[in-house]
């Protein structure tokens, strides 16, 4: 992963989102000033891509680590949200040792595999190994200070805290060790926030039944299959993003991501529900938080990636 | 099976910067974190860049919350007063400062919250809250209130009047005032300066005093207020 500029997969996607924010932008323009609508909502929304976008392409743009560190620093950002939404923050034992398990995700992403004969960036075999280490030290922390009431609800939402959030979104660092990072991760970014717009977008046109009533009263059925409409569509529309992908893998893509994307929106809104509050946070303006925001992408980064290692290989 | 029982914090749905704005501030770890290492480099500074010493440690109150009352000439006055105090407490102490002053731009908002841990006091709008404020930290045990009753920094390094309060916030109440004397300060960095300078600085704390049994009115609010500048001149 280097020298994005002459990376054409780079460039088609910089040129396709700066476009995009530029049409949507006039279109809000549009709707604002001469049409006089009230657009406060989608405004503010616009406003956040404009800040979330930069920070993710100067991460891509640097290379490899810089991509690496940013998606580490995110998945802490994201299990800081879950912490303090759980109540789990207050228990700074187990926090630490969670936020200490999301960078060893990072390191073990960043280095290079021990095995000379492989001479790879990224040592999958120790990635696949850190949850059983996460694991093992959140058992600990109780048994070392000798606690025993009210420790389950810390543990398992540790562990939560750490195999979800923490190192199923981390497979996306480990992608930036790909041959066709560029592709693979781009991809990820521009379809799962696609699949999010056309499942608000389908359902506000078309909705009429409840999908999950109980979790997310807003999603409908026809939200739901207009956006798997959508992401299957997709791959075939951006095909020089999987150079190595046949028909099969295209269509797993658009599952993976069509699916995939929902349940990890719903994922989250169990959680939400559950503890009884609207967002996670507040960071990014008009999104809540960082885990509102990523939420379909936790569910999605390790299918894609397992499927694409599979089928295409990383290196 | 019983529903669990989640208690988030009360700042979750804040951005970060209505965090370091808002007060009380409640404990973050990477801000706990920060503020630990910022303040030994502060420590370290004071000690080889001002050669800072301190005397009359063992007038500060141990097990129950108190006010460290001293003159104001310098930016350096908080740190040198927060360094009389263990590392582990600067958590548990809260620097006055001018809501107007320190809580308005980000990067200067951010040092005064995070490494400083500054209280906001406003002292032009509604300075009566900010002083019921002041009483409800020290309600609780282990506090420790960092005050310059002279409101703002001095102009010419001489201690100016005390303002009253001071008074009203020790008046009737059996939290221990420990007045401190800084020397060196306005040398090192006056008012309108842009760097501090090495200058010799010696923070000099004495014996805390307690004002039970005066009453929360004007006339003995200005005279604690008096005492306790003279306790502060009394250490030069």
């Amino acid at each position: 992963m280097s020298d994005a500029l002459h990376n054409p997969v780079f460039r088609i996607y910089f040129a396709v989102l700066m476009g995009l924010l530029v049409f949507a932008g006039a279109l809000l323009a549009i709707l604002r000033l001469a049409l006089h609508k009230n657009v406060d909502h989608a405004w503010k929304a616009y406003r956040g891509w404009l800040i979330m976008i930069p920070p993710v392409f100067a991460a891509l743009l640097i290379g490899r680590l810089a991509t690496i560190v940013f998606f580490t620093a995110v998945a802490i950002g994201a299990f800081i949200e879950f912490a303090r939404a759980t109540g789990l923050y207050r228990d700074w034992w187990m926090t630490s040792i969670v936020i200490l398990g999301i960078t060893a995700v990072g390191v073990v992403s960043a280095i290079d595999d021990p095995d000379p004969a492989k001479h790879v960036h990224g040592w999958y075999g120790m990635l696949m190994a850190l949850p059983v280490y996460v694991v093992a030290a959140i058992m600990m922390i109780p048994i070392l200070r000798d606690r025993a009431k009210g420790q389950l609800q810390p543990i398992a939402l540790s562990v939560v805290g750490f195999v979800y959030i923490g190192w199923m979104f981390g497979h996306l660092s480990f992608l930036a060790n790909a041959k066709n990072a560029y592709g693979y991760l781009l991809y990820l970014l521009f379809a799962v926030p696609l699949n999010d717009i056309a499942a608000f977008t389908f359902g506000r046109a078309f909705g009429k039944t409840k999908m999950r009533p109980n979790i997310s009263p807003n999603k409908t059925w026809a939200g739901s299959i207009g956006a798997l409409a959508v992401s299957m569509l997709l791959p075939w529309l951006v095909r020089f993003s999987f150079p190595g992908f046949g028909t099969t893998e295209l269509i797993l893509t658009g599952v993976i991501v069509g699916i995939g994307g929902q349940l990890g929106d719903l994922t989250i809104s169990v959680m939400k529900r559950d503890i009884g509050i609207k967002d996670m946070g507040a960071v990014i303006e008009g999104h809540g938080g960082v885990l509102d925001r990523v939420d379909s992408l936790i569910y999605v980064a390790p299918l894609f990636f397992h499927m694409a290692r599979y089928f295409a290989g990383l290196s | 099976m019983d529903e669990w029982h989640y208690d988030p914090t009360p700042d979750f749905d804040q951005t970060p910067i209505e965090r370091l704005r808002g007060f009380p501030r409640h404990p973050n770890l990477f801000v706990y974190a920060a503020r630990t290492l910022a303040n030994l480099i502060v420590r370290l500074i004071l000690r080889l860049g001002n050669r800072l010493e301190i005397e009359g440690r063992e007038h500060l109150p141990a097990g129950e919350s108190f006010v460290m009352v001293a003159n104001h000439a310098s930016h350096l006055d908080a740190p040198a007063l927060l360094a009389a105090l263990p590392l582990a407490q600067v958590h548990r102490a809260f620097p006055a400062a001018a809501a107007d002053y320190f809580f308005t731009h980000l990067p200067v908002l951010a040092f005064s919250a995070i490494v400083m841990n500054a209280m906001p006091f406003d002292r032009k709008e509604n300075p009566k809250q900010s002083i019921d404020a002041c009483r409800q930290l020290l309600d609780a045990r282990g506090h420790v209130l960092i005050l310059f009753p002279e409101g703002t920094r001095t102009t010419d390094g001489s201690i100016g009047a005390f303002k009253p309060g001071i008074g009203f916030l020790a008046a009737g109440t059996d939290v221990p005032i420990v007045p401190c004397h800084i020397d060196g300060a306005f040398r090192a960095w006056p008012k309108g300066a842009w760097v501090p300078r090495p200058r010799k600085l010696k923070l000099r704390i004495g014996a805390p005093v307690r004002f039970r049994d005066m009453r929360r009115v004007k006339e003995d609010a200005v005279q604690i207020a008096e005492t306790l500048r003279n306790r502060v001149i009394a250490l030069q």
